[in-house]
């Protein structure tokens, strides 16, 4: 692969060409975690020939086309299953697998939890934006417990899901959960995460700026993400029964499992 | 607080920006530490504003800009190292 030249971006060599202009809006965190991504792979020098980029649904599975990588896209919550036969069939490639909370939660958590269960060296990104965004706000098992919703006839009287306390239960070695904010964090963990030799979960809790809780008069692009930012308290091995994400509490960030 | 000591290297950034990608989400104006960059009152091609070089010379290169960017718009180079003379208070 060419390196890069004076003129261009250092890691323009990892990008394709419909990569600029992304589909993500102003302010989305989504861009900030593949950038970080990216720079990560840089930063360690990891062989790029044998990285796996695997992605699903949405607006997170919009990642597998904009990279240079070796990359595949599978809708509807196949995104692991892909995953795992890619790396049955290469077992030395690093295999990353992007994930919102549509194709991970709703239609992809058997796999999820037979990946874990059989320990497969997969790294699954998972990007939490508490809502369906392209089917239109429709309130889901992410959806914290808010005083108003976009979508107002439904009545949401249930708690969010435990993501990480779900991780941990199927038996990952890494669990960690930053936002898009946390750069430099989510640089060390996604290290951290590519040298383990099982399955290991970063959760990035990413703000969604049309559709999520618009009247919650939080704000708008870097006033939405600063909002999360400030809203969190680190606090590494935390027990991960305690990681639910409830109204007007702080949202706890940190390295919870490391084995 | 001090920020450098005398003898200390301070690397000595220097800031490219294609303004085209640029969506105007305002990341890198907002996060940088040394306060170097800002929002133009211009427009590139799609409508946005974009960022530009206030004070070239208080940029330290920590590449906080560049890992931040999502439309992969904004990057720093080293351009030398200069030490401390005088240290900051």
């Amino acid at each position: 692969m060419e390196k890069k030249n004076e003129k261009s971006h250092p890691v323009d060599f990892l990008l394709s060409e419909d990569a600029t202009p992304s589909v993500w809006c102003p302010g989305c965190g989504i861009g900030t975690v593949v950038n970080t991504f990216v720079e990560t792979l840089e930063k360690v020098n990891a062989d790029l020939d044998r990285v796996c980029v695997s992605s699903g649904v949405g607006c997170t599975g919009k990642v597998a086309d904009y990279l240079k990588l070796n990359c595949c896209n599978e809708a509807h919550g196949n995104a692991i299953k892909c995953a795992v036969k890619f790396k049955l069939q290469k077992p030395e490639t690093n295999v990353v697998v992007f994930m919102n909370d549509a194709d991970f939660i709703a239609s992809g958590a058997d796999d999820f939890i037979e990946a874990g269960k059989k320990g497969v060296e997969l790294l699954v990104i998972y990007i939490n934006n508490f809502i369906y965004v392209i089917s239109e706000n429709k309130t889901f098992t992410t959806t914290p417990f808010t005083r108003i919703l976009v979508d107002k006839d439904s009545e949401l009287l249930e708690l969010p899901f435990n993501i990480p306390h779900l991780a941990k239960l199927c038996g990952a070695q890494y669990v960690a959960r930053w936002t898009p904010l946390h750069v430099r964090r989510l640089m060390y963990s996604i290290t951290d995460a590519l040298k383990k030799p099982g399955f290991s979960v970063i959760e990035v809790i990413s703000p969604c700026l049309i559709y999520y809780a618009t009247e919650d008069k939080i704000g708008e692009t870097i006033d939405r993400m600063r909002f999360y930012h400030d809203n969190s308290v680190i606090k590494h091995g935390e027990p991960t029964e305690n990681l639910d994400i409830r109204h007007q509490d702080k949202i706890i960030m940190g390295r919870f499992v490391d084995i | 607080m001090k920020f450098f000591n005398n003898g200390m290297k301070i690397p000595c950034g220097e800031i490219h920006i294609v303004k085209d990608r640029c969506k105007g989400c305002g990341f890198c104006v907002t996060y940088c530490p040394m306060d170097v960059l800002e929002m133009s009152k211009e427009f590139n091609a799609k409508g946005y504003h974009f960022p530009e070089v206030k004070n070239i010379e208080n940029c330290i290169c920590c590449g906080l800009c560049e890992m931040l960017c999502p439309d992969f718009v904004i990057w720093s180079v080293v351009k030398e190292e200069k030490e401390v003379v005088e240290a900051l208070g």
